[in-house]
């Protein structure tokens, strides 16, 4: 902010400053012209010039006008901001051409206008290519509009021909005014070019400093989150554990206990050795309703709550809304009731199947397809995504594999072929499963 | 916000429709045609009404042109017309149309305050460039484009001391003489002891013109003082020079009687030939007028100076301008009497040969005048332009220092054609 109030201060200076130099350039060669033709000297003058000046009034109305105009837009400029890049562009090159029109005016005596309009306009725009293209412009006008380069093309009188007028203390008197008033503007220039920069640099810091800071930050909620996983995990062994003992254990010793008192009475007492059996198989039954419940609550938590069919279509619809790929969903298997460990796993094969294609294959469209042919599930998800280059089972694949082959099917998976006319290119995962007959049960 | 906004926009307008009605009421206004013009004559002659035919020329232009005020400041002494002409050149209130001096030419058009004519010569139907002498046009050119008109021509010529040629039993020379018959007379007329000489102030330029010579190209980049016919004219008036026996002639001499020849402005013939101006100057003896002599390789050409008119390239008035100063150039009514009133020769040969206004120009002379139409048709049209350009002073201070170096040295020819091509250095870097 201090920053910003130094260069407006060193901004106004410079515009005061130029005003000064353009009254000093117009004025002398104004009043000289007066003077010439008051003492008499126009026809030497005239002689020695060969070229018929422009009207006295000219130069100092049109120079400062001008000048005054140029004041007007940059003041506008800071004072009603304007949001669009286009009008931003236009209202410098209107800058630069009044720029231009200031130095014609003034016969090209001076050209530090042009690093005022710089100084000015390399802070107002900040889009890189279009500053790089403004210096460029507008170095070369402070370079070139000088009078002794552009002397050839123009018919202009030149300033030294006004001094030379006046005895040689006058000139030395004005010359050295003017080359004081134009290396200030040179210095002026300088020194809000180095402020203008060194601001930015500083702000640029900041920037890089709060980055950091972010950065740091969410390298530790990555951490939190991996540990927030290990203690989940944890939690859940314990509660296995729990469980294991609390049911198994339970109705296991219940059941050595049992079997034991039946083998100690089978020969004394058949009949209450049967009953203790009885009582044993009972126990037994009760323990697996409870190994079941255990494993029930396990289970993923869309298929605690609805069938297979609707946690699968639930799973599709969840995927559609968070990843933007077309997923073609073909439940054509009629009736989808099968035990809880087969919905699981093929639950999880689908979701699996959806998560490779979308991670790794970085596809937008996927189908999958489930059909039944008698007791036997299968399940098709295709993409048309990168493939895989070197078929290596990862470990979501191995996972899968071990709990298919754990319910007696199989996993098929491999690239498609890549020249496939309906699309599907990328990868594929076929599962087979024959489903155990509920009637059995 | 926006109402103060349209509080400006507003008052803007306002003032731009001020401006608008004003300029309005000014441009409806009739237009003000301005004259650059000297007082008295250019020609170092007496002239008692200069104003005279201008005013006529005003009067008729804004009779057939309404609504146009020509408008000029008078009492511009013409010694003092050049430095005021650059100082309102200067100022930028240069007049819209203004006399050009012959040695203001050059000046005027290389700083670019006369316009040019040509497209405009082109244009007009009226306009004929084959109604002026050629020397007299030539005299408005530069580069071969016209720049102003000739307004008023006036020739070198030779006068004659008839009274001095009387007692020595010559007769007055004719109009084709050559330099051998000008060299005999002043070698019969000369006689140191007498206090009696040939010529005064005939100089080696004099001698080039009638030698068909040139000093300098037209474009003034190069110098042609190594050439046999300048040559020529340096070794004549040197031996001219010779027969004084190295008495330098004044103009006191000349003054007093003493003198056969010598050249001098048409002007000054016609202000001192007749009366009354002529109990003023050259009282003591009869006078009249020739042609330049001839050279070897020559005619009898003379140097002319010719007063024109030219028109500001600034002027918002061009046509008016244009119009005003084709009056002053070729019409005949104005050109008979600035002929009649001026000491001129007018630049139109319908005019300046004119037998009736001859008579009337020369009616009083009392002995009657040499100066027939054919004479003045023969001075005019075959009347050479000294070069003008920028470095035409500075060329010139070389030349003459070369002669006067080759003069002392001995050198001839070859000191010559050094010179040459030192001042064709110098013309070829300014």
């Amino acid at each position: 902010m201090k920053t910003e109030r130094n260069l407006i201060n060193i901004a106004s200076v410079m515009f005061v400053l130029n005003f000064s130099i353009l009254a000093f350039y117009s004025l002398i060669c104004a009043t000289t012209t007066f003077r010439i033709c008051d003492t008499l000297g126009a026809h030497d003058f005239l002689n020695s010039v060969r070229q018929i000046p422009r009207y006295p009034w000219q130069m100092p109305v049109q120079s400062l006008s001008l000048y005054a105009l140029l004041c007007a837009v940059s003041f506008f400029k800071i004072v009603r901001p304007i949001e669009r890049f286009s009008l931003r562009v236009g209202i410098c090159v209107m800058e630069i051409a009044l720029c231009a029109g200031v130095f014609v005016s003034l016969n090209f005596y001076y050209s530090g206008v042009a690093l005022l309009v710089l100084a000015d306009l390399v802070h107002y725009i900040r889009s890189n290519k279009m500053r790089l293209c403004f210096i460029v412009i507008l170095s070369l006008m402070f370079a070139f509009g000088r009078y002794e380069i552009v002397e050839q093309f123009t018919n202009g009188i030149a300033f030294d021909a006004y001094l030379s007028y006046y005895n040689p203390v006058i000139q030395s008197c004005f010359t050295s005014l003017e080359s004081l008033m134009v290396c200030l503007n040179i210095l002026l220039f300088v020194l809000y070019m180095i402020l203008l920069f060194t601001g930015q640099k500083e702000e640029n810091a900041r920037i890089r400093k709060l980055n950091e800071q972010l950065n740091q930050a969410n390298d530790q909620l990555r951490d939190y989150a991996v540990n927030m996983e290990r203690m989940t995990q944890m939690r859940e062994r314990n509660r296995l554990a729990r469980e294991i003992h609390d049911t198994l254990g339970h109705t296991l010793t219940g059941i050595i206990m049992g079997a034991d008192a039946g083998l100690a009475l089978f020969d004394v007492a058949p009949e209450e050795s049967k009953k203790r059996i009885q009582v044993v198989a009972q126990s037994a039954r009760d323990g697996l309703t409870d190994v079941r419940r255990s494993i029930k609550a396990l289970r993923p938590d869309a298929l605690e709550h609805s069938t297979l069919a609707q946690a699968l279509e639930g799973l599709v619809e969840n995927f559609r809304l968070t990843t933007s790929a077309r997923i073609s969903y073909f439940q054509e298997a009629e009736e989808l009731k099968l035990d809880a460990d087969e919905e699981d796993a093929l639950y999880r094969v689908v979701q699996e199947g959806l998560t490779n294609a979308v991670r790794h294959g970085r596809s937008d469209r996927i189908e999958i397809r489930i059909t039944r042919n008698g007791d036997t599930v299968s399940v098709s998800i295709r993409d048309n995504g990168t493939g895989c280059g070197a078929l290596e089972e990862g470990f979501g694949l191995r996972h899968m594999r071990e709990r298919l082959e754990m319910l007696g099917g199989t996993l098929v998976y491999g690239n498609l072929d890549q020249n496939a006319e309906d699309g599907y290119t990328g990868f594929f995962i076929t599962v087979c499963l024959t489903v155990r007959n509920r009637k059995e049960e | 916000m926006k109402k103060r906004m349209w509080k400006w926009n507003a008052a803007a307008l306002l003032i731009v429709l001020l401006c608008l009605s004003l300029a309005g009421c000014f441009g409806n206004k009739e237009t003000v045609l301005t004259i650059g013009v000297y007082s008295g004559s250019y020609w170092n002659t007496p002239n008692g009404n200069c104003y005279q035919i201008l005013d006529d020329a005003i009067a008729l232009f804004e009779e057939s042109h309404p609504g146009v005020k020509v408008e000029y400041v008078s009492g511009i002494p013409s010694s003092d017309y050049s430095e005021w002409l650059a100082g309102q050149i200067m100022m930028g209130t240069e007049p819209d149309l203004y006399f050009v001096l012959p040695e203001d030419f050059d000046l005027l058009v290389s700083s670019g305050a006369l316009a040019q004519l040509d497209e405009r010569i082109a244009e007009d139907p009226e306009f004929d460039t084959a109604v002026y002498y050629e020397p007299c046009l030539r005299s408005g050119q530069s580069e071969g484009r016209q720049y102003a008109l000739p307004h008023e021509s006036v020739p070198t010529i030779m006068f004659v001391n008839k009274t001095l040629l009387e007692t020595n039993g010559i007769t007055m020379p004719d109009n084709d003489w050559t330099w051998e018959d000008f060299y005999n007379i002043c070698a019969q007329v000369t006689n140191v002891e007498l206090r009696q000489y040939g010529v005064y102030g005939y100089s080696w330029l004099d001698a080039m013109y009638s030698n068909g010579a040139s000093l300098f190209s037209e474009d003034g980049r190069s110098c042609y003082l190594a050439e046999e016919n300048v040559l020529e004219a340096i070794q004549f008036t040197k031996r001219l020079g010779e027969l004084n026996g190295g008495y330098s002639v004044t103009a006191r001499d000349f003054d007093e009687g003493r003198v056969a020849f010598c050249p001098l402005l048409y002007s000054e013939y016609r202000a001192y030939q007749p009366y009354p101006w002529r109990v003023k100057k050259y009282s003591a003896f009869q006078w009249d007028c020739a042609s330049m002599p001839a050279g070897a390789s020559g005619a009898n050409i003379s140097e002319l100076h010719t007063m024109m008119l030219g028109i500001s390239s600034r002027t918002r008035h061009e046509d008016l301008a244009w119009e005003f100063c084709k009056l002053l150039s070729i019409d005949e009514d104005v050109q008979r009497k600035l002929y009649t009133q001026s000491h001129g020769i007018s630049p139109l040969p319908a005019v300046a040969e004119d037998p009736e206004l001859l008579l009337q120009i020369h009616n009083d002379i009392p002995e009657g005048s040499g100066f027939s139409p054919e004479m003045i048709h023969q001075i005019m049209s075959n009347a050479v332009v000294a070069p003008k350009f920028n470095a035409y002073s500075q060329a010139m201070i070389m030349v003459e220092s070369a002669i006067q170096g080759s003069a002392n040295n001995q050198l001839g020819q070859s000191g010559m054609l050094i010179a040459e091509s030192e001042i064709n250095i110098f013309l070829n870097k300014s």
